[in-house]
């Protein structure tokens, strides 16, 4: 138990600073929502979209807006050398790295309870089932995209172009968890139900696992060297 | 103050990569026997086949050798794996290219989402943004780890790269299998001196090219050097 202490702690302080500020939901949801319109505007308006194009519509504004929150999680660490500080401490990097992936798959969440009743709203009709399916492969994508996306928020964030470079870092790596994504939600908005979703869910599930350990090994190199 | 040692007078890699590469294209073209069916197109095969084999190593290389430098903290390591980046990216390229050409008359299409296909471009995509991560980052430890960490990231990505690319319908043809290999023996022997040939330019170009990363360093180094005296 002693050993999530730290990761808490961290996890405490980020979440506060963002319940006090609303920086990154806000422009995570915004951002999200605004992509949801344009697509709904880009497929002609209010037009009926199949399944796995719904799917894909959802995934795309999900990731496209993640991506914004993901950058400000490390990048607000740098300004003042916050991360030397937090390096000093008695905090282990792998402790560190746990704790910013988390606050990453927070704010996640947080904006896809906007974004995921947004999306029914806007492309509902025609679409089938139950959405409560959705619920393990959000919640997976999520995982693989906070643990991926931590480690190269670490590396981008060293560079000089933190906020082009970490989406060009890290949307290659996420195209299998996209192909992924979209066919176990568009089984789902088909009317398939969670055995519709179930077959690709231990593959992303493999996904979060190996980011995970590639993230708690490697993030340490990548936050000393920043 | 560390020179770079001056490469051996003769690279034997390069001159097997001389004499194996017109020996190839000489197979491909007058030794190997026109398939029924696709014809002459069928050659460029042998080519494809090489190239993928190669530049799928060239990643592997570029992964361990990441692991080398994060371990060993030595330069000539993030020297070896710049290079197996920079050469995995040129050569998945010319695979794409040949997987077109050939894909064109054969399957009527520049390109479809067949599984091997996605695999490449994929990897592509993860390699092409290391090249763009290193022309990002001056301070050349920094960037050794950097490429480092996203060398070995991206080759992480492989197996579930390959396991979401099993989704797309395959049309690509399954020349190797395990328990045969669907071609006639001069075809097996064309595709065999290609391989080597294409490798031995691989080990010509890697020894080359790992040279000038760190020909470059031992300039940097230099530069900086008397920028300090100067100041």
């Amino acid at each position: 138990m002693n050993a999530l202490r730290p990761v808490w702690v961290v996890f405490a302080k980020d979440v506060r600073i963002e319940l006090r500020r609303r920086e990154s939901l806000a422009s995570m949801a915004f951002f999200g929502a605004l992509v949801l319109v344009i697509l709904s505007l880009a497929v002609g308006g209010g037009r009926r979209v199949a399944p796995e194009t719904g799917a894909g519509i959802l995934w795309v504004a999900v990731l496209f807006a993640s991506v914004l929150g993901l950058g400000r999680v490390f990048a607000r660490e740098k300004e003042d050398g916050c991360v030397s500080a937090l390096l000093v401490s008695p905090l282990s990097p792998g402790a560190l790295f746990a704790a910013k992936a988390l606050v990453n798959f927070a704010l996640m969440a947080a904006a896809e309870v906007v974004l995921v009743p947004l999306f029914y709203v806007l492309f509902g009709r025609g679409l089938a089932g139950n959405p409560l399916p959705l619920l393990p492969v959000i919640v997976l994508v999520n995982g693989g995209f906070s643990a991926a996306g931590t480690l190269l928020s670490a590396v981008a964030a060293g560079t000089r172009r933190n906020e082009v470079l970490l989406p060009i870092l890290l949307y290659p790596l996420l195209l299998p968890v996209i192909v992924l994504a979209v066919r176990a939600t568009g089984g789902v908005l088909a009317g398939g139900g969670l055995a519709a979703a179930a077959e690709h869910l231990s593959t992303l599930a493999a996904f979060c696992v190996i980011y995970a350990a590639a993230g708690a090994l490697l993030f340490p190199f990548a936050v000393r060297e920043g | 103050m560390t020179l770079v040692p001056k490469p051996r007078e003769f690279p034997v890699s390069a001159a097997a990569a001389a004499v194996l590469l017109p020996v190839a294209v000489g197979l491909v073209f007058f030794y190997a026997p026109v398939e029924r069916t696709m014809g002459v197109v069928q050659k460029i095969f042998y080519v494809h086949l090489a190239l993928a084999l190669t530049a799928f190593w060239s990643f592997g290389v570029s992964a361990v050798a990441g692991i080398g430098y994060l371990v060993r903290r030595d330069p000539l390591w993030d020297a070896r794996s710049a290079t197996a980046v920079e050469l995995g990216v040129v050569l998945t390229t010319l695979v794409l290219v040949t997987g077109s050409l050939w894909g064109r008359p054969i399957w009527n299409t520049w390109w479809t989402w067949d599984p091997r296909l996605t695999t490449s471009l994929i990897l592509w995509f993860i390699y092409a943004a290391c090249l763009i991560l290193r022309a990002s980052v001056d301070d050349p430890t920094r960037r050794a780890t950097f490429s480092a960490v996203m060398a070995i990231a991206g080759f992480v990505d492989v197996p579930i790269v390959f396991l979401s690319a099993r989704l797309m319908r395959s049309i690509h043809p399954t020349v190797i299998r395990s328990d045969s290999v669907g071609l006639e023996p001069a075809m097996i022997a064309t595709l065999v001196v290609c391989l080597a040939a294409v490798f031995a330019l691989w080990l010509a170009l890697f020894r080359v090219r790992c040279g000038l990363h760190r020909q470059e360093a031992a300039l940097d180094a230099v530069d900086a050097r008397l920028d300090r005296a100067g100041a």
